[in-house]
Formats: structure tokens, C-alpha cells, sequence
């Protein structure tokens, strides 16, 4: 490509002085390797990981890492970016949603061949590995496990004289919600609006033997499945069990703006590893369950990979990037630096290892883990390009029913027209 | 003879050179100084336009090598997108309402910072600041705490006994509270208002003034006329940016455009097609139209302004 030409040869008259200075500092001795890393998180994260990076060159004087965090928002953009620019970092932390997308379009590196060398990661068991597979390679280091939970205000709760919702019904919880409402004169909610998580929308399809999406990439609900998630809901609403729509409308699906951390509301749908993060803004303490269940057997849950590792396919690093994951998930010391912030490591005698010295905040995240793992279903297929669009408009399309602006059957048929048509577009 | 001969020779051989040399050297300075504006315009402007214009008529998804597609792109956005028009909607819903409101606004102010009160620079500094922060991640952060259900806005209407809506997260309110945020950025026309204004000489209102003409009659007949250069001038600046107003949108709805895409301008569709849904052959293409559509609107002032912008005549 010759604008591709054009910019590399420009980008090199502008930085040349600037490189040949860098490259001028550098210590006497060899690197063996220079390694960039690329992580989402929280400041608590960011530390840990930075914890492990210093252990790790210690260890490994030659191996220099540079770590770099953004936002959650900021995080893809920038990476899809970098990719497009063919310099992405070396080890990329990667999220279940993204893996599929990248693997397919020769962004990662199939990491088979590097198993039993440099990856010593055979005691996963076969789900973890698994869930960091794409068409049948492996494209991913499974970092720690999570599963959706649902986190709640113990105190409102209590204070409200209300049991617990823990491992409910669906109807069950709604009239609990409603009665902490009730009980809080109204001005505080039982549950914050699930309607437009995807995570509970999910939870609730695999209730009812559906999915979001088929395992060859097709839509895995109907009309009506939409259209009952979107009037239960609006039932909700109409029973106070959850806020009204101009209230809902201020969570922008961060733990920041949840209502839950808003003090708006009792509950938040979201997943095990984020109880943490929950916990640090929230003065109340806060409990951790199981989503509310159908009226059938089948609990919804599933454990998948919480984040992993992926090696950008033009790193030239590779071997170096596998061997500093290897020690994140394999290593005692390593694994420890980063405790269960980032899930629960699939490693049995890794988890151990970690389990025995966690604070009360990482204690509660393995029991639930525990809790949760004998009751899982398989982890759904590797969403299809698409499904991102597909989250942003399944909040539209719950927004508008919330805002009356369209009834639970329209906002069902909508769901599936504009969701079909994303997907014979990606 | 042959001194006198020589002389000018010896002198102007070693002149020439140093004229040339110096020449040389002051185009190289000058050229160093225009350097990064230079490696700025053509790295940061010029090729990624090329590079956008050849993508509009590619299927990229940024990982991938660009495929050629023709106009695939363009005859998608003008015949199947539903979103293309509502942002189109929802973007000039936003310049009609906003552009003329700033500069009624910033013309008032100007008018009464005119006057010459006490403490004037302390004014202007205090009314310019919103728009140096404006376009900032800061203030839209502000802005979403002031006008959330809860916040300092409602608290003030509160005390006169209103209850507010919640102006950001209910969409019958929320591009108006986008509006009223890019009103209150004012200062910069603001500043070239007061200019313009400094510029009317005193001798043709003190004419007037004998003549009986009251205030509205010198601000329709006097003030606006002698103006229009400034009026025309903070228009088109001010209509091409809110053409392209993206970071208060951005901020205030997580780059989402929501509630109920209220707030999808088109920069922040572009945004969401090219960055979050790996379509940037089809964002390049969404660029273009904009940039077509500014053009159009901003040669439509220049055509019409002969009837009614008037220098000096």
C-alpha cells in the first residue's frame, strides 16, 4: 500500500532523532527482549500488575516489560488502532468478547505451539482452556475464572427487614425488591433496571434453554423470548421494584455510575471478579449471589476466562511475552502479586497457593466461585462479529420501552430485526 | 585602473557567496521554524486524508488489509441507514438551535461589556474561560454532575419551587442541555464581538443621537450593519464547529449517543462505526459526507453574503 509506505517513511524522518537518542540510553549489557504490555483496569489492578512486572525482571534481568493501562472504554479503540497502525503491544490482556474477533481477522498468535515449552499450563482444566479457544486453537491464557453474579446492599436489605436475595426466583426477587423500595419510602430501589444488561438478558435466555447467539453465529432467540424479557421488566418497573427510566438512564454501564454505587439502588447485575471494585466505592457492606433463577433446573451461569492473555501475531517477542504470562498463572510468586483480582486462576494448585493468604474481599470471591462451579452450564460459543453492536442496541431498545416510547411486543420485534440485520452486515 | 578594477571584483566574489550562503541558511531557518507545523499538516492532516478518502471506498476493518468496494459504502450510508439520518437529525437539530442562540448571546454581552464598565478585562477573562475549557473532558464531567436528577441545577430550581427533569438521562431533554452547554461557551465570538464593536466610530452614533434616533433604531441601523462582516465571520466558525461538536456528546453518554441515541451526533456515530464496530472504510466514508455537507453549507454563506454583509461601503 502506498499510503502505508508514505507513512512509515515519515513516521521515521520524524522520529528518527528521537529513536536514535532512546536507543543511545540504553544500559551496556544485552536485552534479550523488550516486551510492551497492554491492560484495562482499575488503579488497584494497574499496581498489582506493575507488582509482578518488577518481580519478574528481578527474576529476569535481560527481559525488560513496559506496561501501559487504559479505561475499559479507551481500551479498544486504541488497540484496534494500534493494529491497524501493525503495532499493537506484545501481550495483550483480552477480554471473551474480543477474542473471537481478533483471532479471526490474524491479529493473535495461535499459541499451541508454545504448550508444554514455554506455557506450562496442562492442570487447566478442559473448560478454562477451552474458553480461550477460537475454532479449535488456542488464542488466549486464561487469567482467572468469573461467572455473572448479582451484588447486592446487605444493609438496605436488612434495614428494610427483607430477606436476602440470595439464590431466588425471578418473581421472588421482584417482590423483594419491591418490598426494599416500599420499606425505603420509595426513594431508593429494590434492584437497579437489569433490562438492558446483556449479562442478565443472557443469564435469563440459558434459563429457558436459549442463547444469544447459535454456536454458527446466528441469532439464538426468538421475538418472543425478547418480548417477555422486556414485560417483565416493565412489570417491575410498574411495581416500584426497580427505578424509573430517567433514573436508570444515568448508569453508563460502569461501576462508577451503577446505581448501585449511585446509593440509588440494591442491586447491580454483574460478574464475580468486579465484587471488589464494587466493594472499594460502596461504604455498605455488599454480598455476592447467584443471578435469580427460572422456574426450570437450568441456573444460566457459566464460568468463562474473566480476561486472558493474547500475543499480538507480529510480535517479535513472542516466546519472551508467553514465558512472563506463564509466570502470572503458573508461578507461586507471580500468581500471588495478583491474587484473584482478576478472577480465580484456573490452576488448581495455583488457586490454592492464592486462597490461603486473600483478604475477607478475595475470600468471598472463591467461595462464590466454589459455590457457583458445580451448577455451571458450558460456556457459550465465542459471540459473532457484531455482538458488540448488538449490546449497545439492546440497551436503545430497553431505554425505549423504559421510556414508554415503545410497548415490551415492539421493543421483542425490534430486538430481532435490528439484531439480524447487524449480524448479515458484520 | 586595474586596482579599481580588481577591487570590486575581490569584494563581490566573497559577497556573492555569503549572500548565497546567508540565503541558503534563512530559507533553512525559516523552513526549520514552519518544521513542525509542516510535519504536522502533512503527517497529521493531509495523508490521513488521502489515506481516508481511498479507505471511503474500502471494506476495512482496521485488522485486516482494505478491500476495494467502489461505492458500496456511500450507496449504503444514502439509501439503508437509518442511523445516518436520525444523526443527521439530531446534528442539525443541534447547529439551528445553538449556533444562533451563542451569538445572540455573545453579541448581548459584548454590547454591555462595551460600555466600558469597571473591571472589563476581569469580565472578558472570566466569560472566555468557559470556551478555553470548553470543548474539555472536564467540563463535560462537570456538566453531567450539574444537570444529573440530583444535581446543582435542580437544587437551584428547587429553591423557586420547580421540580427539574433530569436533563441528561431523559431524552426529551438531553440534546437541549448539549445546546445550552455550547451556549454557554460564548467567549470566543464573544471576544471578536467586542472587537468588531471598538471598530464602529462614536462620531456616527453621536450623529445619530442628534438625529432622534433611539437605541433599537442605532442597533438595527447602525450596530448590526457595521457588524455584519463579524456576524458573518463567527457564523461560519461557529456552524462549522458545531458541525463537528463531539466531546461534550461523547462525555456526557459514554460515547454511546444515549438515552435513546437523543444525542448520536454524527461525529459520535462516525465514532461508534469506525472505533467500536471495526468499520472504518465505512466511518471514512461517513467523514466525507460531512466534510461535503460543511462545504455546501459554508459556500452557501460566502454566495449569500454580498446581500447582507457590508465592508465599509
Amino acid at each position: 500500500m502506498t499510503h502505508d509506505l508514505n507513512r512509515r517513511t515519515l513516521l521515521k524522518a520524524a522520529l528518527g532523532s528521537a529513536g536514535l537518542s532512546a536507543l543511545g540510553s540504553l544500559p551496556a549489557f544485552a536485552q534479550d527482549a523488550r516486551i510492551r504490555l497492554y491492560w484495562w483496569g482499575s488503579k488497584e489492578r494497574s499496581d498489582r500488575t506493575l507488582k509482578a512486572v518488577a518481580l519478574y525482571q528481578e527474576r529476569n534481568p535481560s527481559v525488560k516489560i513496559d506496561g501501559e493501562t487504559l479505561a475499559w472504554g479507551d481500551y479498544w479503540p486504541r488497540l484496534a488502532t494500534q493494529a491497524a497502525g501493525r503495532n499493537a503491544p506484545d501481550l495483550i490482556q483480552m477480554d471473551y468478547r474480543y477474542v473471537a474477533e481478533y483471532a479471526r481477522r490474524g491479529a493473535l498468535l495461535p499459541l499451541d505451539e508454545f504448550l508444554g515449552k514455554s506455557l506450562t499450563i496442562s492442570d487447566f482444566d478442559k473448560a478454562s482452556l477451552d474458553s480461550c479457544k477460537v475454532d479449535g486453537k488456542l488464542y488466549g491464557i486464561n487469567i482467572g475464572n468469573n461467572s455473572n453474579a448479582l451484588i447486592y446492599n446487605k444493609a438496605a436489605f436488612q434495614k428494610a427487614g427483607v430477606p436476602e436475595p440470595i439464590d431466588v426466583t425471578w418473581d421472588k426477587f421482584f417482590e423483594l425488591a419491591a418490598a426494599v423500595t416500599k420499606a425505603h419510602n420509595g426513594e431508593y430501589y429494590g434492584t437497579s433496571d437489569g433490562s438492558s444488561e446483556e449479562t442478565a438478558f443472557e443469564n435469563w435466555l440459558r434459563q429457558r434453554g436459549k442463547a444469544l447467539y447459535t454456536e454458527d453465529g446466528k441469532l439464538g432467540l426468538t421475538e418472543q423470548d425478547a418480548t417477555d424479557w422486556f414485560a417483565m421488566w416493565a412489570k417491575a418497573r410498574e411495581a416500584k421494584a426497580c427505578p424509573p427510566a430517567d433514573l436508570q438512564a444515568l448508569d453508563k454501564n460502569n461501576i462508577e455510575t451503577n446505581l448501585l454505587t449511585q446509593g440509588r439502588a440494591a442491586c447491580a447485575f454483574n460478574h464475580s471478579n468486579q465484587y471488589v471494585g464494587y466493594q472499594v466505592l460502596n461504604k455498605n457492606p455488599l454480598g455476592v449471589t447467584m443471578y435469580p433463577q427460572g422456574a426450570g433446573p437450568n441456573p444460566g451461569h457459566y464460568l468463562k476466562p474473566s480476561m486472558m492473555w493474547s500475543i499480538y501475531a507480529r510480535s517479535k517477542v513472542a516466546e519472551q511475552a508467553v514465558k512472563f504470562a506463564n509466570f502470572t498463572v503458573e508461578d507461586v510468586d507471580g500468581a500471588k502479586v495478583l491474587g484473584v483480582e482478576r478472577g480465580v486462576p484456573a490452576s488448581p494448585k495455583i488457586r490454592d497457593a492464592v486462597s490461603a493468604e486473600l483478604d475477607d474481599m478475595g475470600k468471598l470471591v472463591v467461595g462464590f466461585i466454589a459455590h457457583v462451579t458445580p451448577k455451571v452450564g458450558p460456556i457459550p460459543p465465542a459471540p459473532p462479529k457484531g455482538a458488540g453492536e448488538i449490546q449497545t442496541m439492546q440497551r436503545r431498545i430497553a431505554e425505549q420501552v423504559s421510556f414508554a416510547r415503545l410497548s415490551p411486543a415492539d421493543g421483542g420485534k425490534q430486538y430481532v430485526s435490528e439484531a439480524q440485520a447487524i449480524l448479515s452486515r458484520a | 585602473m586595474t586596482t579599481t578594477a580588481q577591487i570590486p571584483l575581490t569584494i563581490s566574489e566573497p559577497e556573492k557567496r555569503s549572500k548565497r550562503r546567508g540565503g541558503w541558511s534563512r530559507t533553512l531557518v525559516s523552513y526549520s521554524f514552519l518544521a513542525p507545523w509542516l510535519i504536522g499538516f502533512l503527517g497529521l492532516t493531509l495523508g490521513p486524508t488521502l489515506a481516508s478518502l481511498y479507505l471511503s471506498f474500502t471494506n476495512f476493518d482496521l485488522l485486516q488489509d482494505p478491500q476495494f468496494i467502489g461505492l458500496a459504502n456511500y450507496q449504503r450510508i444514502v439509501t439503508n441507514d437509518v442511523k445516518f439520518w436520525h444523526s443527521m437529525q439530531v446534528t442539525f437539530t443541534y447547529v439551528i438551535l445553538a449556533v444562533p442562540l451563542k451569538l445572540a448571546f455573545a453579541l448581548g454581552l459584548a454590547m454591555v461589556l462595551n460600555r466600558g464598565i469597571a473591571g472589563l478585562p476581569l469580565y472578558r477573562a472570566l466569560f472566555y474561560l468557559p470556551s478555553l475549557l470548553g470543548a474539555s473532558v472536564a467540563i463535560a464531567v462537570l456538566w453531567r454532575q450539574l444537570f444529573a436528577k440530583d444535581g446543582l441545577a435542580n437544587v437551584a430550581l428547587g429553591f423557586f419551587g420547580i421540580q427539574g427533569p433530569s436533563w441528561i438521562s431523559d431524552p426529551n431533554y438531553s440534546l437541549y442541555t448539549l445546546v445550552l452547554l455550547s451556549v454557554w461557551q460564548f467567549g470566543s465570538p464573544m471576544i471578536i464581538f467586542l472587537a468588531g464593536l471598538r471598530q464602529i466610530p462614536p462620531d456616527v452614533y453621536e450623529a445619530a443621537n442628534i438625529d432622534g434616533a433611539n437605541k433599537v433604531q442605532q442597533f438595527f441601523k447602525i450596530t448590526l450593519p457595521l457588524l455584519t462582516p463579524v456576524v458573518f465571520f463567527n457564523g461560519i466558525v461557529q456552524t462549522i464547529d458545531a458541525f463537528k461538536a463531539f466531546t461534550p456528546a461523547f462525555i456526557i453518554s459514554e460515547g454511546t449517543g444515549g438515552p435513546i441515541d437523543s444525542t448520536l451526533f454524527y461525529t459520535l456515530y462516525l465514532y461508534q462505526e469506525g472505533f467500536a464496530y471495526f468499520r472504518m472504510g465505512y466511518a471514512s466514508a461517513l467523514a466525507w459526507i460531512l466534510l461535503i455537507i460543511i462545504a455546501c453549507f459554508t459556500a452557501f454563506s460566502f454566495l449569500t453574503s454580498r446581500y447582507w454583509v457590508h465592508y465599509n461601503d
